[in-house]
């Protein structure tokens, strides 16, 4: 085996040219890869983090009943023991808050249109330690007065309404009765979130007691867990606080951002399988490339196998020297494009790219949830996994050739010119 | 006692539609030591003679038997182990290995037959460098030889492992007059020294006054057989 390597490292050595274009069209192939799935990671870990800090949180408990019925987002089903919830959560290092939330449904109006939309009541001093709004706000976020409300800034525009103005509410109250009432525009959320620009209305708990009759009802609780580096950990955080809360609390049905964000996930899923078909056809062409090279060298060195096989060698040994060429020059492909994409990996973690800035901050993310600096994202399994993938492609692409090479006939082999 | 008997050999190849016969019926007993020459107008059947001996062929009809062995109905695998335990090569072409050195080159026939440590190996292949006068040239890669001392490469690569047999298919035919003579001398020395049975082929007519036994082909057949 050794002397079979030293063979092939020499002959691979010695064709500098051939070995250097066939290792670097691998390395280019994995390079990609890893930047690409960098770029994917980030952006679903940006889009998750956005989601978390707008409208998901990390991890949102709501009532089992309320659960069952949530599309329709009804105001009886509350959360009983909120105080409690709250007490469980205060001693665990991972919980950084917990805030309180009631959707509504209601129709916003200007007198010359009114549009439905779902409404969010919010405890204003509780609520930023759980969600990020006050980055995206134009405006003020809500003080304490009764009269105070926050529009998406898509809603706003179509509205005809800005900070300062005043616009309609209309609602059914808790006990379903017809309320209407006159709010002033605090602040307007700026997001690169279509989703949330054109339908957000939020009003604080003092309002809402008042213009739906509330009385306190809280319909989720939405608690904030502290960010992880890697998107895994922090959803086993949240699965792990989840379970704590369902052990606790079995009325509630709580629910992680993983939980919530399945259908975001499921796409950059498929977004995903669209990157492993390039790398695909990027092997491939590495595949072929290294295929050439063997038959090549193989072709250079028939006299050669026949001088080896008149002294014995073995047809598997003969074929194994030539598979080792095809190993050797995927290894080095392999190594060199896990490097080149740790690069451009390292520097996507390190310095991130603004997606705002590319997309024109506006609806160019397809309702996605992301904007701002999106970073890359490590991934050591992908990067192991291409290692070896790399290394597989070519060496399964040397041993075609190779097998030609030891089943060739020894007098045909001495007679080659 | 002979150690190689050829009876009735015969091979045919196909050309296209036709079949050519190469050797027709050859008989043949070689003893250990003997220094023979086989020689013959091109188209002879000298090489497939040389091939048949060395098992990288096998033979239409008859038997080769070496030391009592019948190896017609060898697997190509077997021939493999065979060739590895008994038979050597010189070439024409000398057909050293380009990417290793002369002691590499020389001990490849060793890591082939997986017997020697690595101690004994470079032992064995130091000590029969010596032999063919290549001390000190080691460690070069045979473009940086001559062509009579990338012959002398082959040799000692041929005798490193001790072969029953070494075969030589015109090793002096692309060597001016002086190296041949060299290496004839150098394959007589060996031969007598060693008691390694040398057979070779050859157009060249003082390696053919050099042999001690000397077979002429026509045709595919033994014309003569003589013994000096």
């Amino acid at each position: 085996m050794g002397m079979l390597f030293k063979i092939a490292l020499r002959n691979i050595l010695r064709h500098k040219r051939r070995t250097i274009t066939s290792a670097i069209t691998i390395a280019v192939g994995i390079m990609f890869f890893l930047f690409m799935d960098s770029v994917m990671s980030g952006l679903d870990r940006g889009g998750i983090d956005n989601m978390i800090e707008l409208s998901a949180s990390a991890v949102k408990a709501q009532t089992r009943a309320y659960e069952n019925e949530k599309e329709a987002f009804p105001l009886k089903y509350g959360i009983g023991n909120l105080a409690g919830l709250r007490a469980l959560l205060a001693n665990d290092p991972r919980v950084i808050g917990t805030t309180p939330r009631t959707q509504f449904l209601g129709q916003l109006s200007n007198d010359r249109q009114t549009v439905p939309v779902v409404g969010t009541v919010v405890d204003p001093s509780s609520d930023t330690t759980v969600f990020g709004p006050k980055r995206f706000l134009i405006g003020n976020w809500l003080s304490g007065d009764t009269r105070e409300i926050i529009l998406g800034k898509r809603l706003a525009q179509d509205m005809g309404v800005g900070v300062g103005g005043y616009i309609t509410l209309y609602a059914l109250t808790k006990y379903d009765s017809r309320n209407a009432d006159e709010f002033s525009v605090a602040g307007v959320l700026n997001t690169s979130d279509p989703g949330i620009n054109q339908s957000t209305v939020i009003l604080s708990y003092a309002a809402a007691n008042d213009f739906l009759d509330l009385e306190g009802l809280v319909t989720e609780a939405d608690i904030a867990i502290k960010r992880r580096v890697n998107l895994r950990d922090m959803a086993a955080d949240a699965a792990d606080v989840k379970r704590k809360i369902a052990s606790i609390f079995p009325d509630l049905a709580p629910a992680t951002f993983m939980d919530i964000g399945a259908s975001f996930l499921e796409i950059a899923k498929s977004k995903r399988a669209f990157g492993v078909i390039f790398l695909l056809l990027l092997l491939l062409i590495a595949g072929v490339g290294i295929f050439n090279t063997v038959l090549m060298s193989i072709y250079e060195r028939i006299r050669e196998v026949g001088v080896l096989r008149a002294h014995g060698m073995a047809p598997a040994q003969v074929t194994l020297m030539f598979v080792l060429e095809g190993f050797i020059t995927g290894l080095a492909g392999s190594a060199l494009g896990v490097l080149l994409g740790s690069c451009a990996t390292w520097a996507l973690v390190v310095y991130g790219y603004p997606i705002d800035k590319m997309t024109g901050n506006g609806d160019m993310t397809a309702g996605m949830p992301f904007w701002g600096t999106v970073y890359g994202e490590w991934n050591v399994p992908a990067i192991i996994a291409m290692f070896i993938f790399g290394t597989l492609v070519a060496t399964i692409a040397g041993l075609i050739p190779a097998r030609k090479a030891g089943s060739m006939q020894v007098t045909d082999a001495l007679r080659f010119a | 006692m002979a150690i190689l008997d050829l009876k009735g050999i015969r091979k045919e190849y196909r050309k296209g539609e036709k079949t050519v016969e190469a050797l027709c019926g050859v008989d043949l007993s070689i003893e250990k030591g003997e220094f023979l020459s086989i020689v013959g107008p091109s188209g002879s059947g000298k090489t497939t003679l040389l091939n048949i001996i060395g098992c990288l062929d096998t033979p239409s009809t008859g038997s080769v038997v070496y030391n009592g062995r019948e190896l017609g109905r060898m697997s190509e695998k077997g021939l493999s182990a065979y060739r590895k335990d008994n038979i050597a090569f010189i070439f024409q072409s000398y057909n050293l290995i380009p990417v290793l050195t002369v002691q590499e080159n020389v001990e490849l026939p060793l890591v082939i037959e997986r017997k020697s440590s690595r101690t004994e190996m470079r032992a064995k292949a130091e000590n029969v460098i010596a032999a063919v006068g290549l001390s000190g040239m080691a460690d070069r890669l045979p473009r940086e030889l001559s062509g009579g001392q990338e012959q002398r490469v082959a040799i000692a690569r041929a005798l490193v492992k001790n072969p029953i047999v070494v075969l030589a298919d015109e090793p002096t035919a692309n060597l001016d007059s002086h190296t041949a003579e060299d290496i004839i001398a150098l394959m007589e020395a060996m031969n007598r020294d060693r008691h390694t049975t040398f057979i070779f082929s050859t157009h060249d007519k003082r390696m053919e006054s050099h042999a001690r036994r000397v077979i002429v082909l026509r045709d595919g057949a033994v014309a003569s057989d003589e013994r000096k």
